[in-house]
């Protein structure tokens, strides 16, 4: 993982104090709330419904067991004693004080943490694969190209204040784990014929209001040229993109508006001009950040381990776990393992003070002390012994962490929802709830195998509802809560998005209608098909039939 | 309204024309349309002309006449309109020499990007400057990336 140097350090204790002075001058009344507002999202901080909440950047989805035992200990110093994470793997605190702000972003900065850039219409946080330097399928480990995309648009002069937000996602592996076509920029680690690692270059994804597959605007970009690439295409953005209305500011209003052929055109024209500045990236650059991220000393005996085997054979609940929630390492006798953060009757994401000094625990113990983030709200020990699987299973368990629900309908991403969140139109908690108490069966969950759910509480779609299989989307009708449902989205590397399925349903009726659509899907699939293939070869008839059927 | 021009507050000789005082001698400061509308007169004006523009205007056409104008003055609208930092770096890249004078919502919390974007000038509002916006410039004191102000990318320094 990327440790700090002394100009990181610097920088970021800087920032601190900039922000120290710029929160004295708000809280003194020297700077307006409107001023102020742009200033302190740029560092994270929203006012909310109940208090501000300040959301911490979890650089490209990586966290260590010390930063988890700081987060621990700010949840409980300034906060209720929890945190939330978010689906860009950042962690959020929901009832931190405005005026100790300042202190919480000191205590972060001594273990190498910020809160820059995790909001404001500015270049965010850069997310990929969690597995990401550890499964055998990928080109090449994408987070050093990550790190150097951090170091490039942290506190870019330029890019600031940007039409809207911008979000970058990279991804190495034939899966995309990271929903890379539903970004603004999404850049895919690719072999091109002569042999040669690069990146396809994808512009103009997003959800949202609008949602929008990305279109392709490099087939393939050598990695000299990364920096100053993506410094053409937000150029051209920031010169051109729309700031009269903000729900048409994005990239992606901006691509389809042009077009994707001259907007290449126009990226391709400034490109020409910076393409051979400073920006291109030298190799002992790109060696040096790779440095940081060797595969660890792995422990070769670790493939003769033969205890796993038996251990599953003697416990079901272990297998089940196994089977559900733990994923092929690249390195033979290691076993990449979630951490659930969607427990039975809980909201999706939410973690305790003392849940996160456990898994510092169990990093420092059993995975090299890094843990890593998902952006479905899950936690990952990327590097654990199949030996030692047993007894991390058995401390997550006793945790409440180890639900063997890993993509399946009750691993739902969810927002806050209108329980938390001032923007939202409708609860979510409630819904999600309901769902869990409906699908609570393990054999009835895992019969119905990967099926991913994300609900939002309002058209922005924090919970990405346009890409699940299924999506929940809550709407207000005349003070209702109604919530529509869409069926046969994906982020993954078949990205499209969901299509209503029919008229909104109440809030009461959500998981029945939910069951309804599984039963279309277990009447009609074949043999090991997941619900998404199902979908995709009958259609959507078949649901909207049966679901809206009249009752008898 | 104060200037600040290398970090330190100084006088401004110029005066930025509207339609009310077109016929204002001495150096001045013409926003585009204006000075298209008034083209010959401005071009006979015995004192210096700069010229005034923000992200709607067509920048091509000023970059394709930047040796008639001593002065940029490039306008933010608004605070959260940006492209003001693009603007500058463009007139950067396109090797203008004169004044980039920032105008408008300016904002001491940006200070520093726009030195960095190229900005040789900053005009602040009387109501908004404190003597003590001139440490906004130190606040910073490394950076990670290059911009228009020669600091090279950290990896090169």
């Amino acid at each position: 993982m990327y440790q700090y140097n002394e100009v990181d350090q610097k920088l970021v204790d800087e920032r601190v104090e900039q922000f120290r002075d710029q929160t004295r001058r708000f809280l003194a009344g020297e700077l307006s709330e409107d001023d102020f507002l742009a200033l302190r999202l740029m560092n994270g901080l929203y006012v909310q419904r109940h208090a501000p909440m300040l959301r911490v950047a979890g650089p490209y989805n990586m966290y260590n067991s010390a930063q988890f035992r700081k987060l621990a200990h700010i949840a409980r110093t300034y906060d209720k004693g929890y945190a939330h994470f978010t689906t860009r793997t950042n962690l959020q605190f929901n009832w931190p004080k405005l005026e100790e702000v300042p202190d919480i972003l000191a205590e972060l900065a001594t273990v190498q943490m910020h809160s820059i850039q995790t909001s404001g219409n500015c270049i965010r946080n850069t997310t990929t694969d969690q597995f990401a330097g550890v499964i055998a399928e990928e080109v090449e480990d994408s987070r050093p190209y990550c790190e150097i995309i951090r170091q490039w648009s942290s506190l870019h002069p330029e890019f600031a204040y940007l039409p809207r937000k911008f979000k970058i996602a990279i991804s190495a592996a034939p899966d995309d784990r990271a929903a890379t076509q539903v970004h603004d920029i999404g850049l895919h680690i690719i072999k091109n014929e002569a042999g040669e690692v690069g990146f396809e270059v994808i512009v103009g994804g997003g959800l949202g209001r609008t949602p929008m597959i990305g279109k392709q605007i490099n087939p393939f970009l050598a990695k000299e040229d990364l920096l100053s690439y993506l410094e053409a295409i937000i150029r051209v953005y920031n010169m051109n993109g729309r700031r009269d209305n903000k729900y048409k500011a994005r990239i992606k209003i901006l691509v389809q508006a042009m077009g994707i052929d001259k907007f290449r055109e126009e990226v391709e024209a400034e490109w020409a001009h910076i393409r051979d500045t400073d920006l291109k990236l030298p190799q002992e650059e790109i060696d040096r950040v790779k440095a940081f991220f060797k595969p660890f000393d792995y422990d070769e005996s670790a493939a003769q381990d033969n205890s796993l085997e038996a251990k599953l054979a003697e416990d079901e609940a272990f297998n089940t776990w196994y089977e559900r929630n733990t994923v092929a390492h690249k390195v033979d006798g290691y076993r990449i393992a979630y951490v659930s953060l969607k427990p039975y009757l809980k909201p999706a994401g939410d973690i305790t003070a003392d849940q996160l000094d456990l898994v510092a625990d169990l990093a420092d113990r059993y995975s090299f002390g890094e843990i890593r983030a998902t952006h479905n709200q899950n936690l990952v020990l990327a590097d654990v012994k199949k030996a030692d699987l047993y007894a991390v299973w058995q401390v997550l368990a006793e945790a409440g962490l180890a639900r063997p629900n890993m993509g399946t309908i009750t691993d739902m991403t969810v927002c806050p929802g209108g329980d938390f969140c001032a923007l939202a139109n409708a609860r979510t908690i409630g819904v999600a709830d309901q769902i869990n108490e409906k699908f609570e069966s393990l054999d009835y969950l895992h019969d119905l195998g990967e099926l991913k759910l994300n609900m939002s509480g309002c058209m922005n779609a924090c919970s990405h509802h346009h890409v699940g299989h299924i999506g929940i989307l809550g709407v207000d009708k005349k003070g209702e809560e109604w919530y529509q449902i869409t069926l046969g989205g994906d982020d993954g590397s078949d990205a499209a998005l969901g299509k209503v399925i029919g008229r909104a349903v109440a809030s009461d009726q959500v998981a029945n209608t939910l069951e309804k659509v599984v039963e279309v899907y277990v009447e009609k699939r074949l043999e090991g098909e997941r619900f998404i293939d199902t979908f995709h070869r009958i259609g959507m008839a078949p649901f909207k039939e049966y679901v809206y059927a009249p009752a008898n | 309204m104060p200037l600040l021009i290398n970090r330190e507050v100084v006088e401004d000789s110029w005066t930025l024309i509207d339609e009310e005082n077109l016929q204002q001698t001495g150096d001045i400061i013409v926003p585009l349309a204006l000075y298209n509308e008034h083209k010959a007169q401005f071009e006979a004006h015995s004192g210096q002309v700069g010229i005034k523009i923000n992200g709607d205007d067509n920048l091509d056409e000023v970059l394709e006449n930047l040796d008639k104008f001593p002065l940029v003055a490039v306008d933010f609208p608004a605070f959260r309109d940006g492209r003001g930092f693009s603007i500058a770096r463009h007139l950067v890249r396109a090797g203008y020499k004169g004044e980039i004078r920032a105008t408008g919502d300016v904002g001491r919390d940006r200070f520093a990007y726009m030195e960095r974007c190229g900005f040789t000038a900053i005009q602040i509002s009387d109501e908004e400057f404190t003597p003590d916006m001139l440490n906004a410039f130190t606040e910073m004191s490394n950076y990670y990336q290059s911009a228009a102000d020669n600091i090279r990318a950290v990896y090169k320094q």
